[in-house]
């Protein structure tokens, strides 16, 4: 195991010791790894950015939706490339409902020190990180987006220098913004309006990123059609993380994942081993037989 | 502030180039150095895999399981200091970062049934006298490049499974929150990794 940074990553990639590389990462980088092991003839599966969407139908349990779009968006500061960003409701009647249910709970989330017990959210990883999601919210504004939680400017009393931002929510959201349409990676969860489920659809489908999604209804039909037709690696119905468990294997379409292969289980055992095909004969010690000139064939 | 070391050949390892500082994002304090490996540091690492490679692809799978099996059950000792260490780095919440390390676990589980995965295709009688078979045979170095995100978790992902299969692997971690990613390593030397 080494430490290091852009010298460490080129002197892995070009190696002609290295045979194989998996990275987990941002999009720029994945390709950029991507690009440049493979021409040197190198295995690579390299997984980046994410903009994942769950599809609010107007038959889902909202109450249960809402509880899992809380964790799913605000868990973990949003720092999963799995976080649920954008939800899109079918119908203004969802949308009302799900931004009156959203607004307490996420005025109600509990943030401080990752390392105290019993919270629901701690800091971002660096200041850097923080400025960057925090200029996202201000993009948003000033895109016409409407900001009904704002979680900028949080001060936790006794860790005043620590990298907190509160959950931000928006309403009102258009494919053209920024906010939309680029990873924000942190606690900022976008509500977008829509009329019907084939519209929620080709939004998903048009996205750049394709790595997970999921669905809230109780329409078997509409979940059907939707793990179908989404062009998406992950997909879960009423799951809001449908992070694949050990024995499948992860990975995401589009600009998610560059490569093959998804990582680990079945995928990751082909990944990390080649197949060697031998064919073996052992001819009876009395047989003759002439050459054959014609392809072998039974 | 203390260092964290790279850990190469299963020796800790310093050097006094080009460092950078890993943070408490809760405190917003830098907490430890870390340094930034050069080309030849990398080079050292990279001749070490490939010294090891042709002892390990000949260890037998079930025995390269059992390392695992070892490794499962320390990671599950550890769950409360890892978990902390995950926390002071990245920020996440405790209970949050176990999930993420079960998760992990699960993988190393995943990697335990190494014999059964690596048992090929098999095909008797393709034509006379003449059987074929498919083996599925490790690469040789391979490396992993991993995001702060899931500093234990997405590890895992890799290189239990990278193992058991008869590689050598190289890992570089993020820089940002390095130290739960490091003890795990250190858990799979004492699990008895050569």
């Amino acid at each position: 195991m080494v430490h290091g940074d852009k010298t460490a990553v080129d002197a892995l990639i070009e190696a002609p010791e290295v045979k194989a590389l998996s990275f987990v990462g941002s999009t720029p980088i994945a390709e950029y790894i991507y690009a440049e092991g493979t021409k040197r003839g190198k295995r690579v599966q390299a997984l980046g950015g994410a903009k994942n969407h769950a599809v609010l139908m107007p038959d889902a349990d909202l109450d249960n939706a809402v509880s899992a779009l809380m964790g799913a968006a605000y868990g973990s500061c949003g720092e999963r490339c799995m976080a649920i960003s954008v939800a899109v409701c079918v119908g203004d009647q969802v949308a009302d409902a799900l931004v009156a249910k959203l607004v307490p709970q996420i005025k109600a989330l509990k943030i401080g020190a990752g390392t105290s017990c019993g919270l629901d959210m701690g800091p971002l990883v660096t200041g850097q990180a923080r400025d960057k999601v925090s200029g996202y919210v201000d993009d948003g504004v000033a895109a016409g987006a409407t900001l009904v939680v704002d979680g900028r400017g949080l001060s936790i009393p006794g860790n005043e220098e620590g990298f907190f931002l509160g959950g931000c929510l928006f309403d009102n959201v258009t494919p053209e913004m920024r906010i939309y349409k680029e990873e924000i990676f942190g606690p900022v969860l976008c509500v977008v309006r829509v009329n019907s489920l084939e519209e929620a659809m080709k939004l998903i489908n048009d996205h750049e990123y394709g790595n997970g999604t999921c669905i809230f209804t109780r329409d078997g039909e509409a979940a059907r059609l939707f793990c179908d037709e989404i062009e998406v690696g992950m997909v879960g119905v009423n799951v809001p993380l449908p992070v694949p468990v050990a024995y499948h294997s992860f990975g995401g379409w589009k600009r998610s994942l560059f490569g093959d292969l998804h990582a680990y289980g079945p995928d990751g055992v082909r990944f990390y081993t080649r197949r060697k095909a031998i064919t073996q004969r052992w001819p009876q010690r009395a047989s003759h037989e002439a050459s054959q000139f014609a392809f072998p064939s039974l | 502030m203390s260092v964290i070391p790279h850990l190469i050949n299963g020796e800790l390892v310093t050097e006094n180039g080009r460092a950078v500082d890993v943070f408490n994002p809760s405190t917003g304090q830098a907490i430890h150095k870390l340094p930034l490996a050069t080309r030849e540091t990398i080079q050292h690492a990279i001749d070490a895999a490939k010294a090891a490679f042709p002892a390990w692809r000949n260890t037998p799978p079930a025995k390269r399981a059992q390392v695992m099996f070892r490794f499962k059950q320390l990671l599950e000792q550890n769950e409360a200091r890892i978990s902390q260490l995950i926390s002071a780095e990245h920020g996440k919440t405790l209970e949050d970062a176990a999930g993420e390390l079960k998760r992990g676990i699960e993988n190393v589980e995943f990697a335990c049934a190494a014999p059964e995965i690596l048992k090929g295709e098999y095909s008797r009688n393709v034509g006379p006298n003449i059987d074929a078979w498919s083996d599925f045979q490790p690469l040789g170095v391979v490396a992993g490049i991993t995001p702060f995100n899931f500093p234990a978790m997405v590890p895992l992902w890799m290189y239990p499974l990278a193992i058991v299969c008869g590689n050598c692997f190289i890992l570089k971690p993020s820089e940002r929150d390095p130290s739960s990613t490091l003890l795990i390593a250190q858990l799979l030397i004492e699990a008895g990794l050569p």
